[in-house]
């Protein structure tokens, strides 16, 4: 007997042991919650869990079935298994292709290379430091790589008479990459940041001014970047002072990139000649130089740039706000907290999977009243769809047509339609939620949300009308959580109220949950 | 704002006469909500550059003067280019400054130098005049968003307009004069039926509202409100159940639909209203686009000049038309005009302003002012202070930080200021 306890305890120890080990595995998540929070904050409802960790992951919102499975479910382990399920799923890397196309390129434009180069990259987990390197200097003539490179090339597009936006590239590969705001520095030092030089944005201006765009032609498939030749420093003036001042290729606040002594012949890799429009491929290539020292270690700003806006994503505050002022007078709300997420990212090889699945587990994120994210018009569609139950219709419909209802839209009619509506304009950062006069009239007004709404086999009015009390699955199907008593009697006496139409008042009362704040958001 | 009505107040026009305007005008009620009303501005931008040459500023049989002559106005000793005479008609409602003298002549960064009045940098963009105006004059009594924008081509909101006063300051542009999309209820959706669900809406969201962060729950009120209300008035957008003969008299042609649209607007009340007309960029061919170009824009502009002010609404309005540059006195290989800010005018009427006069002038051969030059800060505060705000004094905050309003080192234009 007295064997068997100890054997009893033994194993218990055992276990305990052994469930040790794993935690250490998810150290992070654990170091992270330590340096927020003295004592655990108090947790989300599992519905609320839920609907997070769907709209975060899936990208949407989860079905009533799904919904009503994760809530029945007793099991102690089963949101670690939900988030293990989901970040495994291949809506993940579509999900995160959005998030990232959306913050990458503030709705410049769409371009199917390109998505289907981060889609591609975050379902093979490819490491953010290589993600960056083949955006900055991407192979134009490799297929998987190609892609990346609009992140350069859509900037270079000239727009009417302005000139070609160099500045606003070098701009944009600080905030991006490094998370630094270096616009100002194109004329002067930085007036209000003194960490801001502005030789730290020639030496990134002197390597992109020196690219050119250049068509797509027979050996390449997309628009590409051709470089010239750097065979000295660049030189810049200080509008303030008047100072002149040079730099060789450099990244911000690093070291000066050695320009090649060599001349003539000697210079290219490939001479230019205008009799074959060949034009040239010089032997040093400032770019790739760059494209190598932006994403390395030893840049301590790219680790916390990308630890900041991964954090921001996914907690809904960035621990360094705005994202893009990284410099010394404007602190980290947590310095440790930052610290901590870029030294262990570098140290797992910029593995963001890992570092969103550590995120996802600790109590931060899954703490009641959670930050509000901002949802992309992407997500907004495929909650709208999934609530309505008209993805699957609109996915399946290769050729609209207006004169039968059930085949009136297809998806894309609907993704151009939310895009317009819920899309911010181009060109600026899309971090808040931002209601406008557009989006407001969209969901009142516009015929896609009216016809998402009429009965039709199968959808949510359709499947509504056929119950005879419909509240709870309205509310798992629309907002992911069961109705309390005064929204069930709200329901109730609305029907009762509009009782010569039964599936017009669900529709209106569909149309009025789906319109309201709480349905667009994501805690 | 002048409390003395000056003889030209009393004449009443021909049009509100026979318009049966008479007994509205007359009344004392009316005089009373003139007085209550807003101050509105209308402001008509002519995009790439209109010449002075051609229309408020002509040098007939000169050298660089071109080949039409000029014509007098209504104001002996005033004269226009001959491609305006309905304007010339108009001149004793106008105030026309000759001695505009800016510093950019880039398209694409004298447009926004221009809207912005070209401040001081401070490293901040600054609001164009409608972002300002909405800003220190608030949207009004009417509910409509307090700066439109009436243009060709597309429309939507234009947050980049109001720099650093932020977002809700921006243009809610209309594209082709046309309301935005989606305005008009479902046509499968009665009034009544409309109305309950968005009451619905909203009980649903003041009762989300109680458990979560208010400010998420009021900025969706507000979009939702905007929209109700400019639901409410989509017929100001409609110009199609206007008089054919109001259609006629604007111009079959975008500018005056498009002005016409805008007298809507200013009617419904909305604060600032700007009408663009695009294709003044003359380089070549010059004088042949002119004969098209600026009747249109002598239609349009005069036609709005005389309903503003048969229906009271010049008094309370204060109406500037502009470019972001004149156009150069030298005829070039193509037989056109180049950009030329260095010489140039705008133009202005109602509130604030003196009528009837011209600022300014240019010498004999239009290439520079003879008079004291104004660079835009000066038109800035010129139509600050014309609409009773004190350019010197007010500021704008910057997130805490004081801005002057107008470039602090130019003075207004006394000289057109009533």
């Amino acid at each position: 007997m007295r064997q068997t306890w100890t054997f009893v305890i033994f194993g218990a120890f055992s276990v305990l042991l052994l469930t040790g080990s794993a935690l250490s595995a998810e150290a992070l998540a654990q170091k992270i919650d330590a340096v927020l929070f003295a004592k655990p904050p108090s947790q989300a409802e599992d519905a609320e869990f839920l609907r997070r960790v769907w709209f975060d992951f899936d990208g949407g919102i989860p079905t009533a079935d799904e919904a009503r499975a994760f809530l029945a479910d007793k099991t102690a382990d089963k949101r670690t298994k939900l988030i293990d399920k989901l970040i495994s799923a291949p809506r993940f890397a579509v999900r995160m292709a959005d998030a990232f196309h959306v913050m990458l390129m503030e709705r410049r434009g769409d371009n199917e290379a390109w998505k289907a180069w981060l889609v591609e990259s975050f379902k093979t987990n490819k490491p953010w430091d290589a993600m960056v390197r083949e955006m900055l200097a991407p192979d134009f003539l490799d297929e998987k790589q190609r892609g990346a490179g609009y992140f350069i090339t859509r900037r270079l597009e000239k727009v009417g008479q302005q000139d070609t936006d160099y500045p606003g590239l070098t701009r944009d590969v600080g905030r991006m990459f490094m998370g630094i705001d270096l616009q100002c520095c194109q004329c002067h030092r930085h007036l209000s940041v003194s960490d801001y030089k502005q030789i730290d944005f020639s030496g990134l201006y002197s390597v992109f001014q020196n690219l050119k765009l250049q068509p797509a032609d027979d050996k390449h498939k997309t628009p590409w970047l051709s470089e010239g030749l750097i065979a000295a420093k660049y030189e810049f003036v200080s509008v303030l002072t008047d100072k002149k001042a040079q730099t060789a290729p450099r990244i911000p606040f690093g070291e000066e990139v050695m320009i090649p002594v060599s001349t003539g012949d000697d210079a290219w890799l490939v001479k230019p000649d205008r009799k074959t429009k060949e034009v040239g491929q010089p032997k040093f290539s400032p770019l790739r130089e760059i494209a190598q020292r932006v994403p390395a270690p030893e840049n301590a700003l790219f680790a916390k740039n990308i630890a900041n806006r991964v954090w921001f994503l996914f907690i809904g505050k960035g621990i360094v706000e705005p994202l893009d002022l990284h410099h010394t007078e404007n602190p980290p709300a947590h310095p440790e907290l930052l610290d901590l997420l870029a030294k262990e990212l570098a140290a797992h090889h910029f593995d963001l999977r890992w570092l969103i699945r550590e995120i996802a587990l600790t109590q931060t994120y899954q703490r009641s009243g959670a930050h509000q994210r901002h949802l992309t018009a992407e997500q907004q569609l495929r909650a709208f769809l999934i609530a309505t139950v008209e993805r699957e219709r609109l996915e399946k419909n290769p050729k609209p047509d207006v004169k039968v209802d059930a085949l009136k839209y297809n998806l894309a009619d609907f993704e151009k339609a939310f895009a317009a509506a819920l899309a911010n304009p181009a060109k600026e950062p899309e971090l808040a939620a931002n209601p406008s006069l557009r989006s407001a009239l969209f969901l009142r007004n516009s015929d896609h949300v009216q016809w998402a709404l009429k009965p039709r086999t199968g959808n949510l009015i359709d499947r509504l009308a056929r119950q005879t009390d419909p509240v709870e699955d309205l509310y798992l199907t629309v907002l992911t959580r069961l109705p309390d008593a005064e929204e069930k009697a709200q329901l109730k006496s609305w029907i009762a109220a509009h009782a010569d139409d039964k599936s017009k008042a669900l529709g209106d009362f569909a149309w009025a949950l789906l319109s309201s704040t709480e349905f667009f958001v994501n805690h | 704002m002048n409390p003395l009505c000056s003889p030209r107040d009393h004449t009443l026009s021909r049009r509100a006469f026979l318009g049966g305007g008479l007994g509205l005008l007359a009344s004392p009620l009316f005089a009373e909500a003139m007085k209550q009303r807003d101050k509105q501005v209308l402001f008509v931008w002519l995009d790439g550059g209109m010449s002075q040459l051609e229309t408020w500023d002509p040098k007939p049989n000169t050298e660089f003067g071109g080949p039409f002559r000029s014509i007098p106005t209504s104001v002996p000793g005033i004269h226009f280019g001959e491609l305006m005479p309905k304007l010339a008609k108009q001149m004793h409602k106008l105030c026309v400054v000759r001695s505009m003298s800016t510093k950019d002549n880039a398209h694409s960064s004298g447009v926004d130098r221009i809207q912005r009045g070209d401040p001081k940098n401070r490293g901040v963009p600054y609001p164009h005049f409608g972002a300002g105006v909405a800003k220190l004059l608030g949207p009004g009594t009417s509910g409509l968003p307090p700066y439109v924008w009436i243009k060709p081509g597309s429309g939507g909101f234009r947050a980049e307009d109001a720099g650093f006063l932020g977002p809700k300051y921006g243009s809610l542009a209309f594209g082709d004069g046309k309301p935005p999309d989606n305005l008009l209820r479902h046509p499968d959706i009665s009034a009544e039926q409309d109305a309950a669900r968005n009451e619905l809406r909203q009980m649903l969201d003041q009762r989300f509202a109680k458990q979560r962060e208010k400010r998420v729950v009021e900025a969706n009120a507000s979009v939702f409100d905007m929209a109700e209300k400019l639901m409410a008035r989509a017929d100001i957008f409609d110009t199609s159940k206007l008089p054919e003969r109001d259609r006629d008299r604007y111009g079959r042609h975008d500018l005056g639909q498009h002005m016409l649209v805008a007298r809507q607007m200013l009617e419904a009340g909305v604060r600032f209203v700007k009408v663009t007309s695009y294709g003044w960029d003359t380089h070549g061919d010059h004088f042949n686009s002119q004969t098209t170009m600026v009747p249109k824009f002598d239609q349009a502009f005069s036609a709005m000049l005389e309903d503003l002010e048969s229906s009271g609404l010049l008094k309370t309005t204060l109406v500037i038309c502009l470019s972001e540059f004149g156009r150069t006195p030298r005829i070039n290989g193509h037989v056109g005009r180049d950009h030329w800010p260095e010489a140039w005018s705008i133009a202005m009427a109602g509130h604030g302003v003196k009528h009837g006069m011209v600022v300014g002038e240019t010498n004999e051969r239009g290439t520079e002012v003879k008079s004291q030059p104004f660079d835009i800060g000066a038109a800035f505060h010129t139509w600050y202070q014309a609409l009773g705000i004190d350019s010197h004094k007010v500021e704008f905050d910057n997130a805490g930080q004081p801005l002057p309003i107008a470039h602090d080192d130019m003075l207004p234009i006394k000289e057109a200021l009533a």
